[in-house]
């Protein structure tokens, strides 16, 4: 294998449990988004675009359809005769299969993986945000400052500031500390999660991490702080545009719903930064003499026969005759009868809502509907 | 041995009819169904079939098809043993009478001798339909016959299945028979060949003019066409293209239509078939319209019957309308003003 610049490890072993029925089978990075995509898209496409052709991708939770869809990472463009993507499950060893236990210790398990390339650089990021992000850019960055390592922040609002891991920089954007939702927050930039570190800088500190029983192997709790107290270089990198995370069931709405926003910031119609997926194979959607859509997205192989406002329809969804679809995301393969009414709701994959059925947040309260099998059960019933 | 078939697509075919649509594109790349390609169609159904290896001869203009085919990925032609041939015509060569010229096959033996299959299926490019060669290869050979001609409502599909060895033996004989393509020992008496017609129920068209693609594509919009066109277990393969989701505003209103992805829908669209990346702006009307990939639709223009090739730019406030037997065509990478007449 030719030796690489930098190698990128996408974690996406998580379970994102309050995302609830949606990751019973799947993991977060494979859910579907955008009316298109799924959201491991994203961060593969920034990869790809970046010209960050070596990719290992570290899966565990509910492996399966996110190992296929990956594939050799041909929709990315990774499919590649030096590098490419690399699926990276857990493996056994000797007598015992090595779960991840932590962020940290998953990369740590996959140094052989990471001696192949010898990067002089390793960047780390998740599968569960949705962003664009030019990560040559900060590797630059990195490399402009003499950093041992980069973390990516971004500003949030300092009332949201107690959520997320925030940094505390000098004027020079050195991370002098890093605080965990604080309290009282003393800065506004969050960590995206997103790191660079030089290889060899970072394969000690995992040695070190390993050894110490009490640590919770994890990026931001274990490692960002031992490079802070052994007094190396680690800088903040400054991200501006739109970045969400999804993990739950409200801000996986959301996020869809701020596709349809003009003024949003994410656009996904860029050529020059296009995201890719794996394509399914459809025929055009197909919009009825009594369909009625508006401000909406509509993916291929759809019939539509209903009313869509204001809402996301994914691939191969059929919207009978005098349904509406109001502020909602249909997921692929959804099936709608006739006349139901779905409203600020997610309708996960393959889910059949039958004819006249009802779903809307309940009264007084404004929370998304995730949809399950159970309620469509109890309807019939 | 395996009965196997091969299939040959003969992408020489220029209907003149079409010349505004096929003056810089061959007739095979011809885009159809809002994100096909004309030779989708029976390129799909021979993979469908079970087809592992297909040649494809191409003669004028094309860059387009060599893009849109490429390796054969899309189609699961892109294989270590056979697989996509592509085998372009010399343009010395004169035009043939009909499918399948023995001439341009002659220019290329190897791959008749190289292949392994017994069977080969000659077909045209421009058959809108989906279909299932198998019973014809078992009745081809139940019955003995040594080319079996499919048909639909009567008339010639242009589809052949013929011995692969009786085949190169017609080829290799050609200047002294003088048969210069399939349709010629078709209509010749004087051989001891066994010909057979299998007649095909289903839904197939040929597009050899304007109206005949005008009339088809309205006709893919009706639930009864769609149904046997887009056949979840015989799917029409294409090139995949990474568009985003099409986008409806507040704005306008879509009545029997087809779009494909990447659109941005602003005005009113019935019974018409949008291309992919197609802008239609505000307060437009276009009426029984065939818009293809990348078209530019300015605000409250009417467009009614009316054909545009790719890349056309249509400005504010363009009336254009054809007839329903005569559409108006717009030729690719045109720009159209208001002041445009019909």
């Amino acid at each position: 294998m030719g030796k690489k610049r930098c190698v990128a490890m996408l974690l996406a072993g998580g379970k994102g449990s309050r995302l609830y029925s949606l990751t019973k089978n799947l993991a977060k990075p494979a859910i579907p988004f955008g009316g298109k995509y799924r959201i491991i898209d994203f961060t593969l496409s920034n990869c790809s675009n970046s010209g960050i052709e070596t990719v290992g991708v570290l899966t565990q939770y509910q492996p399966l359809v996110l190992n296929s869809y990956i594939g050799i990472g041909s929709a990315w463009d990774l499919d590649r005769v030096n590098g490419g993507v690399t699926v990276l499950p857990p493996y056994s060893e000797s007598s015992e299969v090595k779960w991840y236990t932590g962020t940290a210790s998953a990369i740590y398990q996959n140094q052989n993986y990471l001696s192949q390339y010898d990067p002089e650089y390793v960047l780390i990021l998740s599968g569960d945000h949705i962003y664009k992000m030019n990560y040559e850019w900060m590797l630059e960055y990195h490399i402009q400052k003499q950093a041992d390592a980069s973390i990516s922040v971004i500003e949030v609002p300092w009332s949201e500031a107690s959520r997320f891991g925030i940094m505390n920089t000098n004027e020079d954007m050195d991370i002098i500390e890093f605080e965990e939702k604080p309290k009282k927050p003393k800065n506004n930039l969050a960590s995206m999660g997103i790191y660079i570190f030089k290889w060899k800088v970072l394969k000690e500190l995992l040695e070190e991490d390993d050894e110490n029983s009490h640590s919770t192997h994890d990026f931001g709790k274990d490692i960002i702080p031992m490079l802070i107290e052994k007094n190396r270089k680690v800088v903040a990198y400054p991200f501006k545009g739109y970045w969400k995370d999804v993990g739950t069931v409200q801000s996986l709405w959301e996020a869809n719903m701020d596709l349809l926003d003009d003024s949003s910031e994410l656009n996904i119609s860029d050529y020059n930064w296009r995201i890719y997926t794996v394509n399914p194979n459809h025929p055009p959607q197909y919009i009825s003499s009594e369909a009625i859509v508006k401000e909406s997205l509509i993916n291929e192989g759809c019939t539509i026969s209903g009313n869509i406002e204001k809402s996301i329809v994914f691939q191969g969804v059929n919207v009978g005759t005098g349904s509406v679809v109001r502020s909602s995301v249909i997921m692929p393969d959804a099936h709608i009868g006739e006349n139901a009414y779905i409203e600020k709701a997610i309708v996960p994959s393959d889910i059949h809502i039958p004819s006249g059925m009802v779903i809307k947040p309940k009264e007084g309260k404004d929370d998304v509907v995730l949809v399950t099998e159970e309620m469509v059960s109890t309807f019939i019933s | 041995m395996l009965k196997t078939m091969l299939g040959v697509i003969d992408a020489t075919t220029y209907h003149h009819d079409l010349e505004e649509l096929i003056s810089h594109r061959t007739l095979a790349a011809l885009p159809i169904g809002g994100r096909y390609r004309l030779i989708d169609f029976v390129l799909s159904n021979m993979v469908n079939s079970g087809v592992g290896s297909v040649a494809i001869f191409p003669k004028y203009q094309y860059r387009s098809l060599m893009d849109h085919l490429g390796s054969g990925k899309n189609w699961d032609l892109d294989r270590k043993r056979d697989g996509l041939f592509f085998f372009p015509a010399s343009i010395t060569d004169g035009d043939s009478e009909g499918i399948g010229s023995f001439n341009q096959f002659a220019a290329n033996m190897d791959y008749f001798y190289r292949s392994k299959q017994e069977y080969a299926l000659v077909a045209n490019c421009f058959t809108v339909f989906n279909m299932d060669f198998n019973p014809v290869l078992i009745r081809h050979l139940t019955s003995g016959c040594d080319i079996t001609e499919i048909t639909n409502k009567g008339d010639s599909l242009e589809v052949y299945l013929i011995k692969k060895s009786l085949l190169i033996d017609l080829i290799l004989t050609r200047d002294i028979t003088g048969y210069t393509c399939m349709k010629d020992v078709m209509l010749d008496l004087n051989h001891d060949y066994k010909i057979c017609h299998y007649e095909y129920n289903g839904y197939a068209e040929k597009i050899d003019s304007i109206s005949a693609y005008f009339e088809v594509s309205k006709e893919i919009l009706t639930a009864e066409t769609w149904n046997q066109l887009f056949i979840k277990e015989r799917p029409i393969f294409t090139k995949v293209k990474d568009e985003p989701p099409t986008r409806y505003t507040s704005t306008g209103e879509v009545k029997n239509s087809m779009i494909a992805n990447g659109c941005i829908i602003e005005g009113d669209v019935e019974n018409s078939i949008i291309s992919r990346a197609v802008k239609i702006g505000k307060g437009s009307r276009l009426k029984n319209c065939i818009i293809m990939q990348k078209c530019s639709i300015g605000e409250d223009c009417v467009l009614e019957n009316v054909i545009l090739d790719k890349d056309v730019m249509v400005g504010n406030e363009t009336v254009m309308t054809g007839s329903k037997n005569t559409p108006f065509v717009v030729r690719k990478g045109t720009v159209q003003g208001a002041l445009m007449n019909s």
